[in-house]
């Protein structure tokens, strides 16, 4: 009688057992698993190294002066300030370029561009193309369109490059977010006879505002760190000019002069302006996914 | 019919309504002018380099402002080594690091590494550029180079693709800069990807006794295989187009080998360097133009393909 | 392990029938959530077995528990005891591969793999056994033939399966996870998404692969459960109300919740 138990139980070790296959594959896993979590974490990792690089390099030159001073020749105890100045115009300024037409732009492509709508699928298309291409070409682009007529660099035409960038994110926001206004909501105010603009600018845009206003935000984020773009628009300026049709000095420009120098003081300010221009944006992006999770 | 006069509020109304209409449709049409803007100024801009040099401008490897003879191959073949070692790191990166966050971790800790992702996604490149060339470049040449020279110097073919002054600059680090720059985007891309997968196809997979990666590997990469392609094309278009953090770490030389620890030079970062000493006018300029033309393509080329395989599923 | 074999023996002797699964003082929390409150019953080993009752029920919670599916997801778990083969399952000492190869399960939709039919039924016997061609392509045979599906698929299997129709591809999962030599089969409503010839089809299948294995079967249909069952179990805001043969569940039940239910008065 035990002895059978006992055959039992062997009987049923054998079925449960895990072969050698099943062993092999749980080490495969645990492998892939780790492997996967080393490729997270390393990105995670030069996030912080990125940061602790800026904060490392950039937190001692970061003072009053750096802020209110402009910039000026090596020693001369310069700061960022115009730089500071003239990149808080230029994006100001490419923003009330940009946010109106790209606004617009979305509530076409979503109010009016259906299936069959061909021109809004052309459209759609080329707000990605323009959200993909290079930022460089983006600057010779307008160095073409507005720099060569007018015979000389400007902040203007920086602000123009900046809001070139920043209206293919707007679109793309604006038709996403009014796409997840449900019908019924055009419905209802169709039906208590308003018309279609007021539908759209009174109803739609304002029970989409949140993700409007966010899409913007990415936009600001976007247009505060590029550099590339206004090397051959706005090209920069050691001193406070707010004239907009003069060469404007811009923060990332400013690192991008200072950086490669081979003095001391100038190395120092770049690390600053890093430093607070990284902390600018993600600020911004930080603002953006907090809101976004509510 | 009755023919009640339309009230003048109403006509109004209509009057707005049209105009809305009206500048809503131009909104649309200015931005589909900017794009169209862009291509031709960039193609008449390089017409006066391309009907100079003929289709030779793209094998030339010369770029000599002294004799103005200039050849898109040096900046192309670095353009193209440095997006494809970019490529070759980040899409095991990204992979590993949306397998993790989709298939492994908890929601809470997801959330956070997720976040940390998009953070680094979000860091202006020109941060990139410097982050790189202070922390990058020397590791590259106090560490990787000497290491790859001791030990490869004369294996077959690795020799030559690894050898070169110990200076840490040139298109394998560019690669490695923009790997990181890249992976961060092409990771949130297929995080949304390998979260479209049906959690039953998921499930049924385990019901069977599949293991994670076996279900990652088997199941959801198959299944998910155009949405991945497109992510990393997308990440390839932002690569072969980035300016300054390649500028950095590159060294900027325009020449064409073999090695990969040679410095070299990019079509954006010559486009950078090259702009401010090219006046107004010259052949310099123009062959810059021309330059941007071909990077312009190349980008529309790699979005059309993304776009085409993404949405060739369903 | 020791006392493995002697509960499985006294729960022989209690139902008078051989086990399959025994399902003792059993709770299931999603979180905070106390989803199941002391389930005990027992699937009788090559009979069908369904489980019906209102949504939210927990009828499919219990399902998940015996193949462990909700190991996959934090924060949910189990106590008590499951016993199968002389072994609790909540245990971790479990190899979850040989329990999920063991005990297969059928979901709500057909989730056909993205490959070939063939390397649908492949995939889940790759992974616990080496098989040459030969074997391989036996195995299959025999499984596809035993859910009646090889004459429609014999000269495309290497198709892939997402071409098939509804019906097919349900039969397919089937055909699938017992394709792995499983003891047990779980389906969680096998035929919700499938229109009445195709589930009289499935419903057919149950009868016949009720010789060789046994099943649990999740329905929300009640003629389902009375057409195919040989045992019901009425399950009612997480809690289990009564089991019994189908027989008497449809004709005589003993709680009048399950009257209620089964005669249309909630649910």
């Amino acid at each position: 009688m035990s002895e059978t138990a006992q055959q039992m139980a062997r009987a049923t070790k054998q079925r449960w057992h895990q072969g050698g296959r099943a062993r092999r594959r749980q080490v495969l896993d645990r492998i892939a698993t780790g492997t996967s979590i080393a490729a997270g974490v390393f990105l995670v990792l030069v996030l912080l190294s990125i940061l602790w690089t800026l904060l490392s390099r950039g937190l001692a030159g970061i003072s009053w002066a750096t802020v209110t001073h402009s910039m000026g020749p090596p020693g001369s105890g310069g700061g960022l300030g115009n730089a500071i100045l003239g990149s808080i115009i230029q994006t100001g300024l490419a923003l009330a370029m940009a946010a109106p037409l790209g606004l617009f732009c979305g509530i076409y492509l979503s109010e009016y561009g259906g299936k069959h709508n061909h021109f809004a699928s052309v459209v759609r298309f080329v707000s990605d193309v323009l959200m993909s291409a290079p930022s460089i070409l983006i600057g010779l682009f307008i160095y073409q369109l507005v720099v060569v007529p007018w015979g000389h660099f400007s902040g203007f035409a920086g602000a123009v490059a900046l809001a070139v960038l920043a209206v293919p994110v707007i679109v793309r926001t604006t038709e996403d977010m009014l796409r997840l206004v449900p019908t019924s909501m055009r419905e209802a105010g169709a039906a208590l006879g308003a018309p279609r603009w007021r539908v759209i600018l009174s109803l739609c845009l304002r029970s989409a505002r949140q993700g409007v206003l966010t899409g913007i935000l990415l936009a600001v984020a976007r247009m505060g760190g590029e550099t590339a773009p206004l090397l051959f628009t706005s090209l920069g300026n050691q001193t406070w000019s707010l004239r907009l049709d003069k060469p404007m000095a811009s923060l990332p420009v400013a690192i991008y002069q200072y950086a490669g120098a081979s003095y001391d003081d100038w190395v120092q300010l770049a690390w600053a302006g890093a430093l607070l221009i990284t902390c600018g944006v993600l600020m911004i992006n930080i603002i953006v996914r907090l809101s976004a999770r509510r | 019919m009755s023919m009640a006069p339309v009230p003048r509020s109403s006509k109004r109304q209509l009057g707005l309504d049209v105009l809305f209409h009206a500048l809503f449709w131009a909104s649309a049409l200015l931005v589909l002018l900017i794009l169209g803007g862009l291509i031709v100024l960039m193609a008449t801009g390089g017409w006066k380099a391309l009907t100079t040099f003929g289709l030779s401008f793209f094998d030339q490897s010369a770029w000599n402002p002294v004799k103005d003879r200039y050849g898109a191959l040096a900046p192309l073949l670095g353009t193209v080594l440095s997006t494809v070692i970019a490529l070759l790191l980040a899409i095991p990166l990204a992979f590993g690091t949306a397998f993790w966050l989709t298939n492994i971790a908890s929601s809470r800790l997801a959330a956070i590494i997720g976040t940390a992702v998009q953070l680094l996604a979000a860091v202006p490149s020109i941060i990139f550029g410097m982050w790189g060339f202070f922390t990058i470049v020397p590791l590259v040449a106090r560490y990787v180079q000497p290491f790859v020279n001791h030990h490869f110097r004369h294996v077959f073919i690795l020799g030559p693709l690894l050898k070169g002054p110990p200076i840490g600059t040139g298109v394998m680090t560019s690669g490695i800069v923009l790997a990181v720059m890249i992976a961060p985007f092409i990771t949130a891309v297929m995080c949304d990807v390998f979260g479209a997968v049906p959690p039953m196809l998921r499930e049924s997979a385990y019901g069977l006794g599949a293991t994670r990666w076996e279900v990652m590997w088997k199941i959801i990469a198959p299944w998910s295989r155009n949405g991945m392609i497109g992510a990393i094309v997308l990440g390839m278009g932002r690569a072969l187009g980035e300016t300054m953090a390649v500028t950095f770490v590159i060294g900027n030389v325009t020449s064409v080998g073999w090695s990969l620890f040679a410095p070299r030079s990019t079509v954006a970062s010559l486009i950078a360097l090259q702009f401010p000493e090219s006046p107004a006018g010259s052949l310099r300029l123009s062959s810059l133009m021309a330059l941007g033309f071909t990077l312009m393509l190349l980008s529309c080329a790699s979005l059309v393909v993304a776009r085409c395989l993404r949405g060739g599923r369903q | 392990m020791n006392h493995g074999p002697t509960t499985l023996a006294e729960d022989v002797a209690d139902s008078g029938e051989e086990a399959a699964l025994a399902v003792k003082d059993l709770n299931f929390y999603y979180g905070d959530h106390h989803a199941l409150h002391d389930i005990t019953m027992d699937f009788p080993a090559r009979q069908v077995t369904a489980m019906i009752g209102p949504s939210g029920c927990g009828k499919s919670t219990l399902l998940r528990i015996f193949n462990r599916m909700y190991d996959l997801y934090p924060g949910q778990r189990a106590t008590g005891e499951v016993m199968f083969d002389g072994v609790n399952i909540l245990e971790n000492t479990v190899g979850l591969d040989v329990l999920r190869a063991r005990i297969g399960m059928v979901f709500q939709k057909p989730t056909p793999f993205p490959m070939s039919i063939y390397d649908n039924i492949a995939f889940g016997v790759r992974l616990h056994e080496r098989l040459g061609r030969a074997e391989m392509d036996e195995r299959v045979q025999d499984v596809l033939t035993r859910v009646a599906l090889w004459n429609e698929v014999r000269d495309r299997l290497k198709a892939p399966a997402s071409g098939l129709s509804g019906g097919q591809q349900q039969r397919l999962c089937i055909a699938r996870s017992i394709a792995t030599r499983p003891e047990v089969i779980l389906l969680d409503e096998p035929t919700s998404a499938l229109d009445p010839i195709s589930t009289a089809r499935i419903e057919e299948l149950l009868d016949e692969l009720k010789e060789e294995f046994t099943i649990a079967i999740v329905t929300h249909n009640m003629q389902q459960a009375a057409r195919c069952a040989d045992r019901v179990a009425f399950f009612y805001m997480g809690g289990l109300i009564e089991v019994d043969t189908a027989d008497r569940i449809f004709t005589n039940p003993r709680q009048k919740q399950t009257q209620d239910y089964i005669t249309g008065r909630f649910g």
